[in-house]
């Protein structure tokens, strides 16, 4: 029982970390390498929250809104001018999430930083007492997935992201402002990132460089899924299993590196992961 | 300062004016220096083998490929460098001829995306339920399960819903059989009567293109070989240039 608890609320945290860099990655066609930086301001948020004697869950909504403004003005100033070279986009958001992590190192140092928890002790259920933290996080999974799905399928909005996705030419040519797709698209992503890193902070330690360690997971992850919401959530579960049965039964070490494997033979023996399944 | 004025005035009074326009990918010039015009409500056929540069010539036009020499100008307003999105603000409807439409999207879905705003659904579903009446009939369906004639009318029906005063159509007859033809032929010439659009259409298929076009030019090798008005001499006078 401990062991499906276990799975699926690995999966959900895997979800709400991965789904920010899934969106990116479907419309721009680029892997956000400052994604892990993303969650880091998220988790530091938290932190400045609880600075300012805030309710700790007034953090979601702040890093939320944070992660999205910084997340425009990386993509108009940074991501935008790279538009006809996917390529150096991805080396200009790997320089920027390592900007990002010094930048924090110097505003609040390298030393670990304590955060509220948002949700504490545990509850019983089905027979065995389990993190009600972790509960919480499986519930804010659906919740963002389910609101992600929505908007993609019933917004205006979500259609051009769509169109984007499946053909951008013939999107533009219909006359779908897809700079503006883009850009939004970005914020949005960034924000589920930060939003992502605030989640976690109950989980992990909040230090300049915690993103670094989800960002590799959720790279594979996407990967795997190639742009689409459910096979992004199949290989959350799959990826998430492994992850725990390899760290309960054999070594925490090597389930540490269950996802990047799997994930490289995945797509070894098919390339465009579980989005065709 | 001078010669774009003279451009401009050159332009004056045409739907479309294209003036010495070349463009191409890379290194590659695919079209190169071509000159054309269709006048307010004139219907031109763009003819010519396969890779001769006709649809590279329509992406140009349409913003999607950036020209590298020349001018275009629409309505007399010069619009080169200027986003799919503004001309199709300007006006301009544009029917592709690859991967056309969003195949597991709906009808519904892949004519909502050619409007700025649902607002505009109900009124542009109308209009092409004037000339397509099957496509208002079955906007759940997804475009990928159409048969090849009721996509080409989806496409079309796309191009059609913003009622615009210029339109590019890339091979609309390809594959088609006689009387999915006829209905888009007649469907082009009720558009034209009712709002006067111009056209400029690229195609293989010379008897449908003279049939609809009032005159045709011929792209070879990226530049324009020969044109003329689609009168009774027109089929021959094309295909000798064809057949070389």
């Amino acid at each position: 029982m401990l062991l499906i608890l276990d799975v699926l609320t690995t999966a959900g945290i895997l979800f709400v970390v991965s789904i920010g860099l899934l969106a990116v990655f479907g419309v721009l066609k680029i892997i956000n390498f400052a994604h892990g930086a993303w969650l880091t301001i998220g988790a530091y948020c938290a932190v400045i929250a609880a600075e300012l004697g805030l309710n700790p869950w007034a953090a979601l909504p702040l890093a939320f809104v944070i992660g999205a403004a910084l997340g425009g003005l990386a993509e108009l100033f940074i991501i935008r001018p790279l538009y006809r070279r996917p390529l150096d986009a991805i080396l200009a958001t790997w320089g920027l999430g390592i900007v990002i992590g010094q930048l924090i190192t110097l505003g609040f140092g390298r030393d670990v930083q304590m955060t509220p928890n948002l949700f504490s002790g545990t509850v019983e259920i089905l027979g065995v007492d389990y993190s009600a933290y972790r509960l919480v996080a499986l519930g804010a999974a659906l919740v963002i997935g389910v609101v992600f799905a929505a908007a993609m399928e019933g917004t205006r909005l979500g259609l051009s992201a769509r169109a984007v996705i499946m053909n951008e030419t013939l999107a533009r040519g219909l006359g779908i402002d897809t700079v503006r797709v883009r850009l939004v698209t970005f914020m949005a992503g960034a924000g589920l990132a930060a939003l992502a890193g605030v989640l976690l902070t109950p989980l992990t330690s909040v230090d300049p460089n915690m993103g670094v360690g989800w960002l590799i997971g959720a790279f594979m992850l996407v990967m795997v899924a190639d742009a689409s919401l459910v096979a992004l959530a199949v290989a959350c579960l799959v990826f998430g299993a492994a992850q725990v049965l390899i760290s309960t039964f054999v070594s925490p070490i090597l389930g540490s590196i269950a996802i990047a494997v799997l994930a490289a033979l995945v797509l070894r023996v098919s390339p465009k992961g579980f989005s065709r399944a | 300062m001078a010669e774009a004025a003279r451009e401009l005035e050159a332009a004056a009074g045409a739907a479309l004016a294209l003036d010495g326009v070349t463009s191409g990918y890379g290194a590659v010039s695919i079209v190169r220096d071509v000159s054309l015009k269709v006048a307010p409500g004139e219907i031109v056929a763009l003819l010519g083998k396969n890779g001769m540069g006709k649809t590279t010539l329509l992406k140009t036009i349409m913003g999607l490929i950036p020209s590298r020499g020349g001018s275009v100008a629409i309505d007399g307003q010069a619009v080169a460098g200027m986003s799919p999105a503004r001309l199709v603000a300007l006006g301009v409807g544009y029917a592709p001829q690859e991967q056309p439409l969003f195949q597991d999207l709906s009808i519904r879905d892949n004519l909502r995306l050619a409007l700025p705003s649902d607002r505009l659904l109900p009124g542009a579903l109308d209009v092409v339920a004037g000339h397509f009446p099957f496509l208002k009939d079955r906007l759940a369906q997804k475009a990928g399960t159409l048969s090849g004639g009721e996509q080409k009318m989806l496409i079309l029906a796309r191009a059609l819903m913003l009622r615009p005063r210029l339109l590019l159509i890339d091979e609309i007859s390809e594959g088609l059989q006689p009387s999915v033809i006829d209905r888009i032929a007649a469907a082009l010439a009720a558009v034209r009567g009712e709002s006067g659009a111009s056209m400029l259409i690229v195609e293989q298929n010379l008897d449908f293109a003279l049939r609809v076009a009032d005159r045709w030019a011929v792209l070879k090798l990226g530049e324009i070989d020969d044109e003329g008005p689609a009168d009774p001499g027109a089929r021959e006078r094309v295909l000798s240039h064809l057949s070389v």
